[in-house]
């Protein structure tokens, strides 16, 4: 790991830690309803808290919006040329059409980021805040290796099937 | 699979089975249809009511540009003669309606050799026009020095509904270019990847540095332009590219040497695409492996339900609940 990733990652991973302490919150607005607070335009200031906005560079930034019953955590994944673009697009496609397994993976994200989680109350009582906070952090450093991984195979793979075409024109 | 054949193996496989069937007094009635890389379809069907013959029919996008190209023999006629030294097959006069171009099998007479150039048509007849620059090419590298040695000899096989190859002929070498577009934005970025290796492959290999030098560009090459050819491109469409192959007298100096040049190059465009597509595909099945290793660790955080029912059996009474039946859960 890289000298200024890990102290991202800490920062990411206290200011999840910070953020995971959500309690059970009906709507103040419909009757019987009980809603991620932070999805829904809110009239009430106090529900939401200030959001966290942690950031390594232009590319590759975290932020933490967080209200009384719900977190949302959006990542913004490295991006350094076109490939890298296609990559990361892909796999964030790929996996927010597998949301339902994610439990915690919203469906888009937030405009400006690669993908977003939503934790809601529910989620953090039916699991460990702890592991959740470390699927994440997990997910950050994976994403990059996977997305550098598949650039250089793709690379590999290119310059092995031009060598192998062109040396079949060697006499 | 790394390389694509140049003979179609499904004509073969039928063409020999038919010949087996033959040989055992029990002609296969046949009626199939055949479809081979750039829009290239055969049929083989029963010519005659006694199942004695075989048609095999082509037909090819690129059949009407090769038979254009000018300086040889004509394209049916170049076809024939590659058939000629086999016996048993003969060219129909008139092909099968919707199709270029029909050969006549006679299953009696057929060697099984011939089966395997039988096979190679689609390659055969593109190679036409390639084999046309090949003996152009001796025609100009023999004429005297200080003569007009440019000529405007350009051959175009139209082999796709808007991508071509061109092939260019001159004293010492022989150009070939093709043209292709990207449908996929993905794909676009892709090719751009493989093109670059492809120009750069040559000069980081030494082993391979005797293959023909490849460019590739955005705007149309130089060869095209003097020739006019281009007036008809579409040149707004962003994602066109042109890649060129130079060919030296090494590649083409004996007929063994001609064919397999002219039957890599051919494939040229299936090839590259066809990687491309694979490397697409590769990349589809890492993600999906890497989705099910996210969800491991996903379910890592989720308590675990049999401990649960462990705890509770043993521990009873400090399982507390709420009054809707909910567990408390605690930290």
């Amino acid at each position: 790991m890289s000298q200024s990733l890990r102290p991202y990652l800490t920062a990411v991973r206290y200011s999840l830690e910070a953020a995971l302490t959500l309690s059970n919150f009906s709507s103040l607005e419909v009757e019987r309803h009980n809603r991620p607070e932070v999805e829904v335009p809110n009239t009430s200031a106090e529900l939401l808290l200030q959001p966290m906005h942690i950031s390594r560079n232009e590319n590759e930034q975290v932020l933490i919006e967080s209200s009384v019953n719900s977190v949302r955590v959006s990542i913004k994944v490295k991006q350094a040329d076109e490939i890298e673009q296609i990559l990361v697009h892909k796999f964030t496609r790929f996996l927010e059409q597998r949301a339902e397994s994610f439990y915690i993976l919203r469906r888009t994200p937030i405009s400006g980021y690669s993908i977003s989680f939503l934790i809601t109350n529910k989620h953090t009582e039916s699991m460990k805040t702890g592991k959740l906070v470390d699927f994440i952090i997990e997910f950050m450093e994976d994403v990059d290796k996977e997305i550098s991984e598949i650039k250089l195979f793709l690379n590999a793979r290119a310059r092995f099937v031009a060598e192998a075409y062109l040396g079949e024109f060697v006499y | 699979m790394l390389h694509l054949q140049p003979n179609n193996l499904l004509i073969q496989k039928t063409l020999s089975e038919a010949i087996e069937a033959y040989g055992n007094g029990t002609p296969l009635t046949l009626d199939r249809i055949i479809s081979d890389f750039d829009y290239t379809t055969f049929h083989i069907s029963n010519a005659s009511e006694d199942k004695l013959t075989l048609a095999l029919s082509i037909r090819t996008k690129a059949w009407q540009s090769v038979s254009q190209c000018t300086g040889g023999p004509g394209l049916v006629a170049y076809l024939q003669s590659k058939y000629a030294n086999y016996s048993g097959i003969s060219a129909s006069s008139v092909p099968e309606s919707g199709y270029d171009y029909t050969l006549l099998l006679d299953l009696g007479k057929l060697q099984p050799e011939a089966m395997k150039d039988l096979s190679l048509l689609k390659t055969l007849v593109l190679g036409y026009a390639f084999q046309l620059a090949f003996n152009e090419f001796v025609t100009l590298s023999a004429a005297p020095e200080g003569t007009e040695s440019e000529t405007n000899i350009l051959h175009t096989i139209k082999y796709r509904d808007d991508e071509n190859l061109f092939i260019k002929p001159s004293y010492d070498r022989i150009t070939v270019i093709f043209e292709t577009i990207f449908q996929d934005e993905t794909d676009k970025v892709f090719g751009k990847v493989f093109l670059q290796e492809f120009v750069d492959a040559r000069k980081r290999n030494r082993s391979i540095q005797s293959a023909p030098q490849v460019l590739f560009s955005h705007e149309p090459p130089l060869e095209l332009q003097n020739a006019g050819a281009v007036a008809s491109m579409n040149s707004s469409d962003t994602s066109r590219r042109f890649i060129t192959f130079v060919l030296f007298p090494r590649h083409f100096q004996t007929p063994e040497l001609q064919f397999s040049t002219l039957s890599h190059l051919t494939l040229f465009r299936n090839y590259f695409h066809y990687h491309i597509k694979c490397s697409k595909a590769y990349m589809h099945s890492r993600m999906r492996y890497r989705v099910d290793s996210f969800i491991k660790v996903l379910n890592r955080a989720k308590l675990d339900e049999e401990e649960e029912d462990i705890d509770q059996q043993s521990k009873q009474q400090q399982t507390r609940r709420t009054i809707t039946g909910r567990k408390m859960v605690s930290y």
